[in-house]
């Protein structure tokens, strides 16, 4: 039985607010010495958060954390390596140019008469990297030449020679790793156990989470969900537990659903065959038909995103091809999508659809001028007029619409790109995961306006992790795992064989 | 076999762009010397150095500074102060043991002032090191307006002292031709250049900078200490360029303030073409040897040519750039983690294109030493050995001329010929030219004299506010004047240079009305 | 909506984009009217206006020139190093084909003021266009290469000279031909060249703020990911600003030249492009690219010049001048820091409780 000493990290009510949100409230985190606990939960769910507040990137609210017995807080990413805890980020925090040897031991080379005595420096590499990891490979040639997994154990590495670590954060390690690649991490993983590191390995890989794992704890939303023995949780309930059931609800939404949904049109509008990207996503076929919202369900890192883009047009495929009202596709690029009618609302807000120096109005406008091109440019009347029907049917919350858009909050800036995509008037609207980041109450909102449109002839893929917004307002879902696609279903379905589907188990 | 080759290339493939650099140089001088017979002589494979050291000095220090991912545009503001500096203060008598020191620190002190503005205020190195350079221009012309001569002893003695080099003087003697040399300012070079090889390689504080520029983000994450590192490099290479600027003043025996303009480009340029990434984080100090070595044999070549002008060096030079420029932007790009698939196709597009550039660059070097041979340039009227050193104006001897009952004295330098030639025009038409070897004379009517006063003087308004001084360093082709006019109890001497951006038109009509009185020394072919 | 004007507040002041540069040029001058007498005179010779605040205009037109190209490139987040060689190229296109038989004699002064090669139009014509394919060579390297603005725009600068030399052979050109003259020294009122830069700035305000360009310029200095999603063509609009950007570069050389007579490879536009920068960065556009303003680069040329002016007023020797340059650099940069301009900005703020 496990015992107090057992635990090396008790992390108790943890509360952390961010201005709008409250990213973590009363979450309590511990972690047993030797064991591999994995953490958790879809995006905005918190465990980025708790662990920077772990390790001492952001201060919590309130709460305690005891390490070893001992109340703690880490003042930066340093003190918390001083302290015990090593993280190892998904960005290799490392210096690719150098040697594996260097990246090591930089900082701390060992010197003879005040040179670097390099001979010194490789085999000490070489038998830490043996020691601690049991893996041996050539400590001179630079970091770049070896492969994202290798990489990460020489962070590995360096990480826990630096101090004797006793704990060992691993944030999405295995994200860009192949089956190989993630197996070898595995085993420094079991080495690592033996000797005592308790490890919080952080993933969306459910597969993974049940291969090594030997807690699980849930977060969704800022709340802890529960922490589980791995054993005794079945995958379709670890399913259940991060994305939430579905509500037996019989409000107004779904009765519109089904009234519209004999309405929905019976030829496809955009067809996809065979359509398939290396890397990306494995060819699949999907239809989408004008007046009709299809959802797209699965966990993160099943491929949504590369769907979206590559039926948007921005990512090119491999194979396959795309049909769009009855027309093959060949101009690949945001602008001909536009052209065509297809908009996609992209799930990086901050990366691919903000333009935050620039005001609300520019932003709306900014799909629709492009496609206007150069020369003819939007009077400041028609502009005004644009944003003002936009910031009142999606009820922007903004002084005015000169406002940067830096200045909004999340919720107000996803409206704000959401309504650049519908003021060019597109046939087909693409949603990768519209609601995230936003109150409660938006996210009614915009599941009721997504089923409006589809009535008023748009088609729709709406796309999001909560599996219960997805059923609220799909007449059809397709379901994503692993990169690939691998069901269909009718908007009707019951909320468990989608689970199933997702989590990849037989009913 | 091929596949050992190929297998060696790639583990070594860090090693390519230093190795391209030394191939070039090799072919480049191998080429040279195929085509001209003077490139044989040992000498002038030394006086490569021994004109490029400063270059070489500073280069190094550039080096470092570009592998930490910075850049430093203030060498050559610090290389002209500490030419003037020093100057100046051998003008006073200091000691020349101190002033060597003094500057020394001065250099240091200027480099750790714009590291501590690019560390703890943020400002991007590029208009920092900027500020700098304009900052130790300006500093140079507030010392003084002219160029200042040195004639100290020890510095004269340390600027041509020539150290034979063991084993080739015997085999000299025995040819018959004179003892190649180096001089000391090369055993210096050479000296900077092994402390920053050790630096880079065998020391934390080199290793920090390859660190920081590989990654800044994550070398601070693993504890690196960034700033300090930063703050001592831009601290180095202050002390680089104060030691390039001594070298300068030693070659040319004077501190001015127009001196080295441009240098920093050139400066760069080497560093590039020796393999360093402008980016950061790689390249090596041994590279930056090679690239100095391709800039001055291009020079050395184009000199061999001869009938091409010296501005093909800079066309030749910025060609050599894009080139590595090109090469190392699709070389570099390489991202973490890049699926196996479209690094086998990338990588096939890489080596395309590396040697097509390869190609185009040795294409290059092949047409510009072939296509003169085959007459397509009409020879222009030069052939230059070398930098024609603009002295001072010696505005005492042209005063003198005056008191002694000249109306005008006129000091013309530089030019193709690179030239001295002092003229006087007397009121009785008497005109006399001397050029340091000859002396001539030449008799014009007192009217024409009447007449250009009167020319100069109310049609050009010589004594009015127009005409100003406006020297600056000339360009090859181009003279530097110094006339002095008197009139009317009036004189007033002024200084400008052909087709300067200063220069006063009217100063050019005069020029253009005094020439035709001169005697000719005939010395343009 | 309400579009209706916000009440001028003296934070609305302060966040005007030209706020700070016309405070720095207000302060230049408030200096030179304390310390340097008859800085403000103005005289008038038959209906031409002289003096030095007139001065300050004329010799800043060619920087002014520069500025405005270099804002649009500086505001796609790139630079562009080379717009001095390209004045040297063009002033030695324009040169040569005004005076041809300089390449041949070493008869450096034609005299006759009505001798010239080529028509004016074709001279003008053919120099400018040299220097738009100038641009439009960054802008390839840039756009479509994908290298990185300074070291791209690094090689023209280096080989421009030396390209504009070969152009004339390595003569300078001497230029007597009036009618060109004029650009760099006539004057209708105010100097010639002063109707030259006010031309180029209309023609550039209006062609990015009555059209698309200006927005999608900030767009893709903001972010060019977003703005490559919202289907805005990114690599035409940097190539297009570096062609610009030559142009105007050469245009500046045309003005340097005439007010010259020659046309100096070596010295023409020698750090000019380092001043346009700066004038650009005293104007307030961030070299991060982002939001810019034509008029604001122009009074930060304006400032630069001033600084100049005075000095020279002042006793100072020519070329020490770049010293108080560099100080002034510095001082700029400072102020323009966040932290400074937060301070200003919150000196007009009422004072707000704190809460517990």
């Amino acid at each position: 039985m496990s015992t107090a000493n057992d635990y090396i990290l008790r992390m108790e009510r943890i509360c952390k607010a961010f201005p709008g949100v409250q990213a973590l409230e009363n979450v309590d985190f511990t972690l047993k010495k030797g064991e591999i606990h994995c953490l958790v939960g879809e995006n905005g769910a918190g465990k980025s958060t708790l662990i920077k507040v772990l390790t001492g990137v952001d201060k919590p609210e309130s709460g305690r954390i005891i390490l070893d017995g001992e109340e703690i807080q880490a003042r930066s990413p340093q003190h918390a390596q001083a302290l015990g805890i090593s993280t190892v980020y998904q960005e290799i925090n490392l210096c690719a140019n150098l040697t594996v040897a260097e990246n090591i031991l930089i900082g701390r080379e060992p010197l003879k008469f005040h040179s670097i005595d390099w001979k010194e420096m490789n085999a000490a590499a070489i038998e830490i990297l043996h020691r601690l990891l049991d893996i041996d490979i050539d400590v001179t040639k630079p970091l770049s030449s070896y492969t994202v997994a290798i990489q990460q154990m020489v962070a590995i590495a360096r990480a826990l020679d630096i101090t004797s670590a006793k704990i060992l954060i691993l944030d999405e390690p295995t994200s860009s790793l192949d089956a190989n690649e993630t197996q070898l991490l595995f085993k420094v993983m079991r080495k690592l156990k033996v000797d005592g590191v308790g490890i919080i390995f952080i993933t969306h890989f459910i597969g993974q989470v049940y291969e090594i794992s030997d807690r699980i704890t849930v977060l969704r939303n800022g709340i802890l969900v529960g922490t589980f023995e791995t054993d005794t949780l079945p995958r379709v309930e670890l399913i259940a537990k991060m994305i939430g059931r579905s509500l037996a609800d019989l409000d107004e939404m779904s009765s519109i659903k089904l009234e519209s949904s004999k309405r929905i049109a019976i030829d496809a509008i955009l067809k996809a065959k065979s359509l398939g990207r290396a890397g990306s996503i494995k060819p699949f076929d999907l239809e989408l038909h004008s007046r009709e919202v299809l959802g797209l369900a699965g966990l993160l890192g099943s491929g949504r995103t590369e769907t979206a883009k590559i039926l948007f047009g921005a990512d090119k495929p491999d194979t396959g091809q795309i049909e769009f009202n009855g027309k093959s596709v060949t101009d690949f690029s945001p602008l001909g999508a536009i052209k065509r009618g297809i908009a996609l609302c992209p799930e990086d807000r901050k990366a691919e659809g903000i333009v935050d120096d620039l005001t609300v109005r520019e932003n709306i406008i900014l799909a629709v001028q492009a496609n206007k091109g150069w020369f003819r440019y939007l009077s400041t009347q028609e502009q005004y007029e644009i944003a003002d029907t936009y910031i009142k049917m999606l009820n922007i919350a903004t002084p005015t619409a000169d406002q940067p858009l830096k200045n909004l909050s999340g919720g107000n800036q996803q409206k704000v790109i959401l309504a650049r995509w519908l003021a060019t008037n597109p046939q087909v609207l693409i949603l990768d995961e519209p609601t995230r980041g936003i109150d409660v109450g938006t996210k009614a909102e915009i599941q009721k306006l997504v089923l409006k449109l589809a009535e008023e002839g748009m088609a729709c893929l709406f796309i999001s992790s909560e599996l219960e917004e997805v059923l609220r307002t799909s007449h059809r879902i397709a379901v994503l795992r692993e990169r690939e696609k691998v069901a269909e279903y009718s908007g009707e379905v019951d909320e468990n064989t989608i689970m199933h589907a997702i989590a990849g188990s037989e009913i | 076999m091929i596949r050992r080759i190929s297998n060696f290339i790639s583990n070594n493939r860090r090693f390519i762009p230093l190795s391209a650099t030394a191939l070039l140089a090799i072919i480049a001088y191998g080429l040279g010397a195929i085509f001209f017979v003077g490139m044989r002589n040992p000498q002038v494979f030394l006086n490569l150095f021994r004109n490029s050291s400063y270059l070489l000095i500073s280069a190094v220090g550039m080096t470092l500074v570009i592998i930490s991912g910075g850049i430093d545009l203030s060498v050559s503001g610090i290389v002209v102060l500490t030419t003037v500096v020093s100057a100046a203060l051998l003008q006073n008598n200091w000691n020349p043991w101190v002033v060597i020191l003094f500057v020394l620190v001065m250099g240091m002190s200027l480099g750790a002032i714009m590291g501590s503005f690019i560390v703890y205020l943020k400002v991007q190195p590029f208009i920092a090191t900027l500020a700098g350079m304009w900052f130790g221009r300006g500093l140079s012309f507030f010392i003084s307006d002219n160029a200042i001569n040195i004639d100290d002893r020890t510095f004269k003695i340390i600027g041509q002292t020539r150290i034979l080099i063991p084993g080739l003087k015997e085999l000299a003697d025995r040819q018959g031709i004179p003892a190649p040399y180096i001089s000391i300012p090369v055993l210096v070079a050479f000296l900077v250049f092994l402390v920053a090889f050790y630096l880079a390689h065998f020391t934390r504080f080199g290793r920090t900078i390859y660190a920081i520029g590989g990654n800044q983000q994550s070398a601070r994450l693993m504890g690196l200490p960034v700033n300090r590192t930063l703050l001592q490099v831009y601290t180095f290479n202050g002390f680089c360029s104060a030691m390039a600027g001594l070298a300068f003043a030693l070659f040319v025996s004077s501190g001015h303030g127009f001196y080295a303009p441009g240098f920093e480009l050139d400066v760069i340029a080497s560093v590039v073409i020796g393999g360093t990434l402008l980016s950061g984080g790689s390249g090596y100090v041994v590279g930056t040897l090679f690239g100095v070595m391709v800039l001055a044999i291009s020079q050395a070549l184009i000199q061999f040519i001869g009938s091409l002008s010296s501005w093909w060096t800079k066309i030749v030079i910025g060609v050599l750039m894009l080139s590595f420029i090109g090469v190392q932007a699709l070389l570099a790009n390489r991202k973490v983690g890049i699926k196996a698939l479209d690094a086998q196709a990338v990588r096939q597009n890489r080596k395309k294109f590396a040697l097509g550039f390869s190609a185009v660059v040795i294409l290059v070097i092949l047409a510009i030493l072939i296509t003169p041979k085959l007459g397509l340039f009409s020879p222009s009227s030069t052939t230059e050995t070398q930098q024609c050193e603009v002295k001072p104006f010696r505005k005492d001897e042209a005063a003198s001329l005056i008191e002694g009952g000249a109306v005008i004295a006129y000091h013309r330098l530089a030019g193709p010929n690179c030239v001295d030639e002092m003229y006087a025009i007397y009121p009785d038409g008497l005109v006399l030219g001397d050029n340091g070897e000859r002396q001539l004379e030449k008799m014009v009517t007192p009217v024409d004299v009447e007449l250009l006063l009167k020319t100069i003087t109310e049609d050009y308004k010589w004594y009015g506010n127009e005409i100003r001084d406006s020297y600056h360093v000339p360009c090859r082709q181009c003279f530097a004047h110094y006339v002095i006019v008197a009139h009317d109890d009036k004189v007033k001497g002024t200084t400008a240079v052909d087709g300067g951006v200063n220069m006063p038109p009217e100063y050019g009509f005069t020029l253009s009305v005094i020439r035709p009185l001169l005697p000719e020394f005939n010395l343009s072919p | 909506m309400m579009h209706k004007k916000t009440p001028l507040t003296w934070r609305k002041i302060t966040e005007n984009r030209l706020f700070f540069p016309l405070v720095a040029l207000f302060l230049i001058l408030l200096f030179d009217f304390i310390f340097i007498p008859g800085f403000f005179a103005i005289e008038n010779r038959d209906g031409n206006l002289y003096g030095s605040l007139i001065d300050i205009m004329r010799n800043g037109s060619t920087v002014s020139l520069l500025a405005i190209g270099m804002t649009l490139v500086i505001a796609t987040g790139g630079i562009d190093l080379s717009v001095g060689a390209v004045m040297a190229i063009s002033a030695s296109v324009a040169g040569i084909l005004m005076n041809p038989s300089a390449l041949k004699s070493e008869v450096f002064f034609v005299t006759d003021p009505t001798y010239t090669f080529q028509p004016l139009w074709i001279v003008i014509g053919v120099a400018l266009i040299v220097a738009l394919f100038c641009g439009m060579w960054n802008g390839f390297l840039v756009a479509f290469m994908k290298i990185q603005p300074m070291v791209a725009t690094l090689v023209l600068m280096i080989a421009g000279r030396g390209i504009a030399q070969l152009i004339t052979n390595g003569l300078r050109v001497q230029i007597t031909y009036k009618p060109f003259s004029y650009i760099g020294q006539g004057w209708i009122i105010l100097p010639f060249s002063l109707y030259i830069v006010v031309f180029v700035l209309i023609v550039t305000s209006l062609l990015t703020r009555k059209t698309a360009f200006g927005l999608f310029i900030e767009s893709v200095g903001i972010n060019f990911r977003s703005s490559f999603f919202s289907g805005i063509k990114e690599k035409n609009i940097k190539f297009t600003v570096y062609a610009l950007c030559g142009l105007c570069a050469g245009i500046a050389g045309l003005v340097a030249c005439s007010n010259v007579k020659t046309s100096d490879a070596n010295n023409i536009g020698l750090f000019n492009e380092l001043d346009a920068i700066l004038a650009v960065v005293i104007g307030g556009t961030s070299m991060s690219g982002g939001r810019f303003s034509l008029v604001a680069s122009i009074v930060g040329a304006l400032v630069m010049q001033a600084v100049t002016q005075s000095m020279y007023a002042l006793g100072v020797p020519p070329f020490a001048l770049q010293a108080i340059k560099a100080v002034v650099v510095i001082i700029v940069i400072m102020l323009f820091s966040e932290q400074f301009k937060g301070f200003v900005r919150n000196l007009g703020a009422k004072k707000k409780e704190v809460k517990p």
